[in-house]
């Protein structure tokens, strides 16, 4: 499958990474999503009130 | 791609954070600190009484007279924590919508990115809404966890059904789609408990209303800046110096 010397390597490693990059992605922002709506920490809770409210996220 | 992803993330977060924490402390920050002085007379027991929340008091082992739970002061750190939660939420999305048009396979451009913005939007903007509008502190509601449950299953929900709707588009993947998008609605969200709130009618609506504005706009702008800062990563450090 390998026509030319350069491309195959840039492909391969693309094709191999886009899964990773996005479930990356995902655990990350599913991350700071639930630290900035979510967490029941109190601290959190109101650091980020306004924020919870404004976003429509469920709060108290 | 890794990088190239968490580096766009990064850049449409922080630029969605810096509009919107400006229209936060300008449009609901005011209608929220309004709103708190009903909260600290009706519903402030309430709110202490929730399990998640003593979960976390420790009340059991503390004298009664300890301070208070940590809260940002009033004025600007309260402020600043409300930009820094804000810069927080925009990166988890902008992470999240990156990865969801990487799943589906496009290619991120300002198009592509405005068109997912507005599935997300849909999604935990519009969506969870319906059941459970945007409020006020001080408004009467359902146990927070139930509403979170909801909230979540609504917004994952929403997020499959445009999934179905708009990439597979198959005559199963739509009717598919239509049920999951209607099906928590007629589960239904928690209802909050008939009773009065002294929180004036007019003040929550216009929260509501710009609530939803306010996330559209941070939508668009994580979408736009996510296309846009793709396509500016794309271009590689040489490209950039012969720019500037």
């Amino acid at each position: 499958m390998t026509t030319s010397t350069l491309a195959p390597v840039a492909a391969g490693t693309r094709a191999a990474e886009r899964p990773v990059a996005v479930a990356l992605a995902a655990f990350l922002g599913l991350g700071l999503l639930f630290m900035a709506g979510f967490s029941p920490a109190i601290a959190l809770h109101n650091a980020a009130h306004d924020f919870r409210h404004t976003q429509n996220f469920p709060c108290h | 791609m890794i990088i190239r992803l968490l580096s766009a993330a990064l850049a449409a977060g922080f630029l969605a954070a810096v509009v919107v924490t400006g229209l936060e402390l300008t449009l609901t920050s005011p209608l929220i600190v309004a709103a708190e002085r009903y909260e600290t007379h009706e519903t402030h027991q309430a709110t202490r009484g929730l399990p998640i929340v003593l979960a976390h008091a420790g009340h059991d082992h503390a004298a009664p007279d300890t301070a208070p739970e940590w809260q940002p002061g009033e004025g600007l750190p309260r402020m600043a924590f409300t930009a820094l939660a804000t810069l927080v939420g925009a990166v988890g999305y902008a992470l999240l919508l990156g990865a969801a048009i990487l799943a589906c396979g496009r290619e991120p451009t300002r198009q592509v990115g405005l068109a997912f913005a507005i599935a997300g939007f849909a999604s935990v903007a519009l969506a969870p809404g319906l059941g459970l509008p945007p409020e006020l502190p001080g408004s009467e509601a359902a146990p927070l966890a139930t509403r979170q449950a909801w909230w979540v299953m609504t917004a994952a929900a929403t997020g499959m059904a445009l999934y179905l709707i708009t990439v597979r588009r198959s005559l199963i993947a739509i009717l598919g789609g239509l049920v999951l998008i209607i099906a928590p609605h007629v589960a239904g969200a928690p209802q909050a408990p008939e009773a009065a709130s002294e929180l004036p009618a007019a003040l929550a609506a216009q929260f509501a209303a710009r609530s939803l504005a306010i996330s559209f706009v941070f939508w668009v702008l994580i979408g736009l800046g996510f296309g846009w800062a793709w396509q500016v990563f794309a271009r590689g450090p040489a490209r950039g110096t012969a720019h500037a």
